[in-house]
């Protein structure tokens, strides 16, 4: 009764007997331990599921993010608009211009006027796509590269000069052009001179604004201001400055533009929102799991708290034997307390596999990148282990309370 | 443990008559004014009204009684299993009256070993793995608890059926890996209830020669509770229960000693020197006999001995 090694090998002897008669009473009520198996497995997949995909999307949004950037921010005029004051308010260009230089928060700040078109050259149709108006900064502000040549400059004003896309690039080698650099190419019936040709570029979903950068011809912001049809400044994608806080640049570009348009409404989206928004989104698939998951679980718990108690009213001759022969209550309840975990961690294995097999599944058709998250794994066996000793305790409970005296005497 | 403890076995054979007041000190057990009463809703039944009971190492000792006297609870009492609603017992030196659930199951895995009517054999285990269970829960090692509980089954005659289940036994095969179960964690005291009551005669009767000979060449303590006259005659201590005391059977069957005798000459015994552990075991047993004439305790046991084992 002292703790020492005595004690311990008394236990791990007890536990290990325990374990082999837990193991082999179970094999023998195959069909009620199949049924309480199955929901387990449902709630413990459910478990998988909702954990893995939390992982995946995390790490995805990480991915996402470690491509463009934390400090990326999107500023906008906002879609909902509720007096004819707001409708007519516009995002003007030197508020976009001064807004980098004007806002200490702000590193820099990438206005775009865009139109759509399709561009000519050499006589044939090279490319269909956006036409944009950029500054300087929209390079760099996008993480874009050039090939050959060289990006707008801020002195390019009013200046036909473009910067085309690789697809665009592309059409004109194919058209006989292998240097764009130095030609014309023609978009909304002017003539521009290309200078420079960019690095195909990998967009990013993540962002509610798309660059289609491989599409696109780029000239100066003032000129676009001339022969697109809508010369709006659609967007300013901007970086803020290290260390800022995601709130604090938002609040600050806020502050910027109610100075000087009082009446824009305006949509200020930074990354950290954007992934803040993202989880929220999964928040509501995992709620939706930890719905069905619990449900399954306790309906599975409860499966297997009476087959429990059926094991246990079976077997009280076999439990008032073991007490007469020196098993302790404590020996009995863990005897049956493993042979609950047994269960349950059975479904649990059995529901961790379905899971990650619906998570795959899930995977494949958002493309996301599948991964077997160890927490998923560990939170599935934890809660199923879990489910084991609390729906288990009960019966487990019951068994070691019975009285030796009575269990010996019924035939 | 019988075997390896012979001095304890000598020093009871040596002690002179009337020392049975110093409780416990030689003594495998010593029940001292046991009451058990049963209480069903207001109304309270008194099973056993104050026994009294000494029994030195070595023993092998028979309680008779008609069914419904007592005889299971009292073997429960003795066993661990039921706590008296007062008295004291002492099991090997140690008083076990007031003891916690949990230090009775190691006192009875320790010092009981326990020996039905039916069995009570686990129908899922093997011989071997039944006999081992005692020794699981003391923690013996596997390679152990086997050698063990081979030996054990060797020494009951079972040795070359260790693998069977249960339902592969016959009855008397089945009370022998029993008994081995019961042997098999050397305990102060095998306590056997009604052993041989679902045995055909035959069969009892080995088993009754299986129980005395582990007595006889192991000094293994037994106590047996039976029904059957015959049973009880092969004891060296007789005694049987009425109205809820225990009386010690005075006369019949040889060996029959002991204690009511050493106090009460007066009642007449034939004092035999075959079995010296039990001739010379100390008056345990406070017979009353001012209540219980010797005669009428012999009709009382011969007129209700063809009742059905309980
Ligand atoms: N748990 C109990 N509750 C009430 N009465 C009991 C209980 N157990 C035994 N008895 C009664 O005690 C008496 C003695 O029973 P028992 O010891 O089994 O007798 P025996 O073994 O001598 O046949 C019987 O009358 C029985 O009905
Ligand atoms: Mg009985």
């Amino acid at each position: 009764m002292t703790p020492g090694p005595r004690a311990m090998s008394r236990a791990f002897t007890i536990l290990a007997a325990n374990t082999r008669e837990a193991a082999d009473s179970l094999r023998r009520a195959r069909l009620r331990t199949v049924l309480g198996l199955v929901g387990i497995m449902i709630g413990i997949s459910s478990v998988i599921t909702m954990v893995s995909l939390g992982e995946i999307v995390k790490a995805q949004a990480r991915k996402e993010f470690e491509a463009l950037g934390t400090d990326i921010l999107v500023v906008r005029k906002s879609f909902e608009v509720s007096s004819p004051e707001q409708r007519a308010a516009v995002v003007e260009r030197e508020d976009a211009v001064a807004l980098a230089p004007e806002v200490a928060s702000i590193a820099e700040a990438a206005p775009r006027i865009s139109g759509h078109g399709a561009f000519r050259h050499a006589g044939r149709e090279v490319g269909h796509g956006a036409i944009q108006g950029v500054t300087e900064s929209f390079v760099s502000v996008n993480r874009l590269s050039v090939r050959t040549g060289r990006f707008i400059s801020d002195l390019d004003i009013n200046r036909t000069w473009c910067v085309v896309g690789a697809d665009i690039a592309a059409a004109m080698r194919e058209a006989g052009t292998d240097q764009p650099v130095g030609t014309l190419i023609e978009a909304e019936e002017q003539l521009l001179t290309v200078v420079g040709v960019l690095e195909p570029h990998q967009e990013s979903y993540a962002l509610p604004v798309q660059v289609e950068a491989n599409n696109a011809v780029f000239v100066p912001i003032t000129t676009a201001a001339r022969i697109v049809n809508n010369p709006e400044i659609d967007v300013i994608v901007a970086r803020s400055r290290a260390g800022v806080h995601h709130e604090t640049v938002a609040a600050d570009v806020r502050a910027f533009f109610q100075a000087r348009a009082p009446h824009l409404p305006l949509d200020v989206v930074t990354a950290k929102e954007l992934i803040a928004r993202m989880e929220s989104q999964m928040r509501l698939l995992t709620l939706l799991l930890a719905a069905v998951g619990s449900i399954a679980l306790i309906v599975g718990g409860i499966g297997i708290m009476n087959i429990m108690l059926v094991s246990v009213a079976e077997r009280r001759r076999e439990i008032a034997i073991r007490r007469a022969l020196g098993a302790r209550q404590r020996d009995i309840r863990s005897q049956f307390l493993i042979e609950s975990v047994i269960l349950t961690m059975t479904g649990g294995v059995l529901g961790v596999l379905l899971g990650l097999v619906a998570t795959w599944t899930v995977c494949r058709f958002t493309q996301w990148e599948f991964l077997i998250s160890g927490l998923s794994v560990a939170s599935g066996l934890g809660t199923a282990t879990a489910v084991g000793l609390f729906f288990g305790f009960q019966p487990a409970h019951q068994a070691s309370r019975l009285d030796p005296i009575v269990g010996l005497q019924g035939e | 443990m019988v075997e390896t403890e012979p001095p304890g076995f000598g020093s009871t054979q040596d002690r002179p008559p009337g020392a049975t007041s110093d409780e416990g000190a030689a003594q495998m057990l010593q029940l001292t004014d046991i009451r058990r009463d049963y209480r069903i809703g207001p109304v309270t039944t008194e099973i056993l009204r104050g026994v009294d009971l000494a029994v030195g190492a070595g023993d092998l000792m028979s309680i008779m009684g008609p069914s419904g006297s007592g005889k299971t609870t009292l073997m429960n009492i003795i066993g661990l299993l039921d706590r008296p609603t007062s008295g004291r017992y002492v099991l090997d030196g140690r008083d076990v009256s007031k003891l916690a659930d949990d230090d009775l199951a190691m006192l009875r895995n320790a010092h009981i070993g326990f020996v039905f009517q039916s069995f009570q054999l686990l129908p899922r285990l093997t011989a071997v793995e039944n006999v081992s269970l005692p020794l699981v829960y003391r923690g013996t090692n596997r390679a152990e608890m086997r050698r063990r509980a081979l030996a054990a089954l060797e020494r009951v005659g079972m040795g070359e059926r260790t693998g069977h289940r249960p339902d592969q036994l016959s009855g008397g095969q089945k009370q022998r890996v029993a008994i081995a179960r019961a042997l098999v964690g050397e305990p102060a005291v095998v306590l056997a209830d009604e052993p041989t009551g679902a045995l055909d005669g035959a069969t009892a009767r080995e088993v009754m020669a299986l129980l005395a000979s582990l007595n006889a060449e192991h000094k293994v303590t037994i106590l047996i509770i039976t029904h059957d006259p015959g049973v009880a005659r092969q004891c060296a201590r007789q005694v049987r229960i009425h109205e809820g005391t225990l009386v010690e059977r005075t006369a019949g069957a040889p060996g029959a000693s002991g204690a009511a005798a050493a106090r009460h000459p007066a009642s007449g015994t034939e004092e035999t020197e075959e079995d010296p552990g039990a001739s010379s075991a100390p008056p345990a047993i406070d017979p009353n006999p001012a209540r219980e004439p010797t005669s009428r305790r012999d009709d009382t046991g011969e007129i209700l001995n063809p009742a059905a084992p309980t």
